[in-house]
């Protein structure tokens, strides 16, 4: 919804979250406490696939009870990572004002054809795809779709709309540039990925006027074409009928053009940076630590899933239950890995308050190289398996969260396929797995480091080695 | 690329947006009820489309009743909860939930708590017997409390005082707005009140207020209703009810004089400016005819003031607010309420402009009333944003147990689609006219620091 698009940050749910705590040594359960029932079988994703003739890829997953609802997913290759360095941001603008005016529609007559079909659209480029997301009631499915193609095959980037957007995204920049959290993220994709374009695609002022009505209706003629196209359609839909109408919808279109090249290839390694943002006045120091791994295609990722979750993965992760529910240095430390198409990440993170900074960082390194050092227990290996099978079913309960997420397979280069074996991969995941990711991405050694703080924390930064200080972005 | 905090989503569980249903996409909810002897109110939805089980435990104790001189503590305390028993210490909750892959979260609002958990319903027992555990008693460990001031603190630091804007549409709109401590003080608190809570403060307050007959359970999922109420009567059946404290009276009349505030902001880079109005009291005639009017206002991307004010007047760079919000929505309150309106402005412009150009919009719809194209349309997204906010079975038992608590009867929720229905135009320009005026809001204009010594000497120019 364009309306939050800038102010994602304030959700609206301020989440006042609270956590939980798991200690360090296998806990004894109460006596009365009653077992798990027995596993039900996992549901696994009917996927009805199809190509059109034009080469355009189309999934349905229809369900014949549930919400009344018609989610659909359009994704194409190519975005950010494929934007020039001096027009950093022309994907996400594109993303931005794709609903801003079609060949037959303005840019108000679309937000209230979407509000008379109980719909909302929205439209985002992650690093290798662009995604134009929509949803609404069941029974304007085939009005929803028509609409969706209608926007993304004829955007026409009205020169209003599009310098509008432009104004407003220099704001919604110096909004961004307040929080310490994107200060970090930029820092840390520069520490992590260099010179490659996952590293550098920071927005500037400058980058954001260069972008010019032009330049999107270019870029959309060349990376929105069928063949490197797919449409997603999940939830309680006719599958027949939406079939039909995306045969009709979009069974005209033809690819035009040289596509975009595969970008430059994603490091494995990169040296090892330490790098300090000052923030005057600021209460915490945000700190992020990773380094680059390995892209979604990798065997790895499921092990690396396992161990992600055991050392940072929800309430129940080491890094939550030392930083926090022991020492009560943050509101939350956790870890992960991200994985895209060419490459990925390793990276944790926590905000904790200024005087622990340097203690906070010592148990990072703590909880990593104990991830190398000891092979997890069987008890703690179970539950987290369990636990991420566990999220899997919560997440995909949500039909509009399957469309997502076929969408982001298709865009990674993986089968679909992979999201009903999902819990049987985990669930093969051994302690030696584990071990073998942490040894692999988890050496404290390794990690580069981005503190965003206040400037008396630097001294405290002195005993993990000499810290670059970086002007704020 | 953002690689960081993909579990932290799944876990922070939003439950908003509960708003309307008609006979076009027909999606009957089963409800069923059941009271226990000991008062504890069990609400079950049977939905067999996914293995798994939402469950959501709902205390009547909020931030509104908390005890004076202990702002923040209903927060505090629902971090307690995670704390530990005597039967099942620190850490077994989190691990018996996680284990049987579940998520966990619990929030504090003005007027109730909760406590939700997801999981395969293989992990429903469990489950129910810790939510019974802690229901009984806590671990009232002064380690603990120690650990989870800190947590708080930072919780605090990373929301409120680490951010831009620090929140300040949700707890200084309320203390400007509001004149009873019930509904002014900083729900959030102030750390010299979270530093000099104790533990005899933790005890009281889980007397008092947790006990079953101040609880409701709902429960969405693959179960059967009668299955549900038998676990619930298994576990929780034994605990006595307990003696709940009468609160005072939270209800306030509409202002009669608009109040505004300057702020600067330390941190901020880009001006912004928040305005509220009291709004209608729970069950007031006017409360379907407010949630329409907020959608109406700005619920999305063809809202009057996002046309109008970003787009038209080209004055503001995003606008978002509601009906109580920012923490809920317009059915899942009990006390006294806002309409708030939070627009990033740009910095040619100014707050009195933002402020000038929603009292236009406010009066058109007061003069012209709303054409009925337009009316039909917003009812349709609300809806939809219905429908949307029922899907997940999690935020369905949330919806549920909030409407047995709050209303008294879990069943309200049917109602509301008849509700919205019957909203006409004459009903949206009453409500402008009663709510929305001059003399009933309260405007808060809040400036980067160093725009506000920009426009020091032009301040004091005028003023000569």
């Amino acid at each position: 919804m364009k309306i939050l698009k800038t102010l994602a940050v304030f959700a609206a749910c301020v989440s006042f979250g609270v956590g939980a705590s798991v200690v360090a040594a296998e806990l004894q359960l109460p006596k009365d406490l009653p077992p798990y029932g027995a596993d039900k079988p996992v549901p696994v994703p009917k996927i009805d696939k199809h190509t059109l003739s034009n080469g355009m890829t189309v999934w349905i997953v229809a369900d014949a009870e549930g919400a009344p609802k018609a989610n659909f997913a359009f994704a194409v290759r190519g975005g950010s990572a494929h934007d020039p360095r001096a027009m950093n941001g022309l994907s996400s603008i594109l993303a931005g004002t794709i609903d801003e005016g079609t060949k037959s529609r303005s840019a108000i007559q679309i937000a209230q054809e979407l509000q008379s079909l109980g719909a909302s659209l929205g439209a985002g480029a992650g690093e290798e795809g662009t995604t134009v997301s929509a949803s609404g009631l069941s029974s304007n499915a085939s009005k929803i779709l028509q609409l969706l193609a209608e926007v993304v095959r004829n955007p026409t980037f009205p020169d209003a709309e599009v310098n509008l957007a432009k104004t407003n995204a220099l704001q919604a920049l110096k909004a961004a540039k307040a929080q310490p959290g994107y200060q970090a993220e930029i820092e840390f994709a520069k520490a992590v990925f260099g010179d490659h374009p996952y590293g550098t695609g920071e927005q500037t002022e400058a980058s954001i006027l260069s972008v010019a009505p032009q330049s999107l209706r270019e870029l959309h003629a060349k990376r929105f074409r069928p063949d490197r196209a797919l449409l997603v359609v999940t939830g309680r839909v006719d599958a027949a009928e939406i079939l039909r109408v995306a045969k009709e919808a979009f069974g005209d279109w033809k690819a035009d053009g040289t596509p975009e090249p595969e970008i430059p290839a994603v490091p494995t390694a990169t040296p090892r940076m330490l790098v300090f943002v000052p923030r005057a006045n600021s209460v915490q120091s945000s700190i992020r630590l990773g380094r680059p791994a390995f892209p979604a295609r990798d065997p790895l990722l499921h092990k690396a899933d396992v161990a992600e979750s055991i050392l940072g993965g929800g309430f129940g992760g080491r890094l939550f239950q030392n930083l926090r529910e022991d020492k009560g240095y943050t509101y939350g430390a956790y870890a992960s890995f991200g994985a895209d198409r060419n490459g990925g990440s390793f990276g944790a993170e926590a905000d904790v308050r200024n005087e622990v900074t340097g203690a906070a960082i010592t148990e990072f390194n703590k909880e990593l190289q104990r991830m190398i050092d000891e092979p997890v227990g069987s008890a703690e290996l179970e539950r987290s398996k369990r636990y991420l099978a566990g999220v899997y079913l919560y997440r995909n309960q949500l039909r509009g969260a399957v469309a997502g997420s076929l969408a982001g397979l298709w865009i990674d280069g993986r089968a679909p396929e992979e999201l009903g074996q999902y819990t049987e991969r985990v669930k093969a995941v051994t302690a030696a797995d584990v071990q073998d990711v942490a040894r692999r991405y988890f050496n404290p050694k390794d990690q580069s480091l981005v503190v965003v703080g206040d400037p008396t924390v630097a001294e405290q930064l002195k005993a993990f080695g000499e810290f670059k200080a970086v002007a704020p972005n | 690329m953002t690689p960081i905090l993909k579990f932290a989503a799944a876990a922070a569980l939003a439950v908003c947006a509960v708003t309307a249903q008609a006979a076009g996409d027909a999606w009957t909810l089963p409800v069923k009820t059941h009271t226990l002897k000991n008062g504890l109110t069990v609400v079950v939805s049977e939905d067999h489309t996914s293995p798994t089980v939402g469950v959501s435990v709902v205390y009547n104790i909020g931030m509104r009743r908390e005890p004076q001189g202990r702002t923040g503590f209903a927060h505090l305390f629902e971090h307690m909860m995670f704390q530990g028993t005597p039967t099942a210490p620190k850490g077994v909750f989190d691990q018996v939930v996680q284990g049987g892959g579940g998520v966990l979260n619990g929030s504090t609002r003005a007027d109730y708590t909760n406590y939700i958990e997801s999981a395969p319903v293989s992990a429903l027992e469990p489950i129910l017997w810790l939510e019974a555990d802690r229901m009984k008693t806590l671990d009232f460990s002064p380690q603990n409390l120690k650990n989870q001031q800190d947590v708080v603190k930072e919780e605090i630091r990373v929301n409120v005082k680490n951010q831009p804007y620090g929140l300040f549409f949700w707890t200084d709109i309320a203390r400007l707005a509001f004149s009873k401590w019930e509904n002014a003080h900083d729900g959030y608190g102030s750390f010299a009140d979270l530093e000099s809570a104790n533990l005899d403060d933790v005890a009281a307050f889980h007397r008092d207020y947790y006990g079953p007959n101040n609880a409701v359970i709902g429960i969405v999922g693959d179960i059967k209703a009668e299955q549900a109420f038998a676990l619930v009567e298994k576990y929780f059946g034994a605990l006595p009810a307990r003696l709940v404290p009468k609160g005072t009276d939270p209800s306030e009349p509409l202002n009669t004089a608009e109040k505004r505030e300057s702020q600067t902001d330390a941190l901020a880079q880009v001006p912004a400016v928040a305005m509220a109005w009291k709004a209608p009291a729970q069950r007031s005639p006017d409360q379907a005819a407010m949630a329409v009017l907020s959608h109406l206002l700005m619920g999305d991307s063809a809202s009057r003031l996002y046309q109008g004010l970003v787009k038209g007047r080209q004055i503001a760079v995003a606008v978002q607010g509601g009906y109580n919000w920012p923490l809920g929505n317009a059915w899942d309150f009990s006390g006294p309420a806002l309409l708030t309106v939070f627009a990033l402005y740009r910095p040619d412009s100014s707050a009195d402009a933002v402020v000038a150009a929603i009292e236009e919009e406010l009066q058109k719809i007061l003069k012209e009333g709303v054409d009925a194209d337009t009316l039909a349309r917003v009812k349709t997204r609300l809806r939809a944003n219905y429908v949307s906010g029922m899907e997940p079975f999690l935020s369905r038992a949330d919806s549920l147990a909030k409407a047995q608590a709050l209303w008294g009867d879990a069943g309200m929720l049917n109602q509301i689609p008849g509700w919205i229905d019957a909203v006409t135009s004459a009903d949206l320009q009453r409500v402008v006219g009663t709510y929305l005026t001059k003399q009933n809001r309260v405007v808060i204009d809040r400036v980067p620091a160093a725009m506000a010594a920009a426009r020091q000497p032009a301040a004091a120019a005028k003023t000569e």
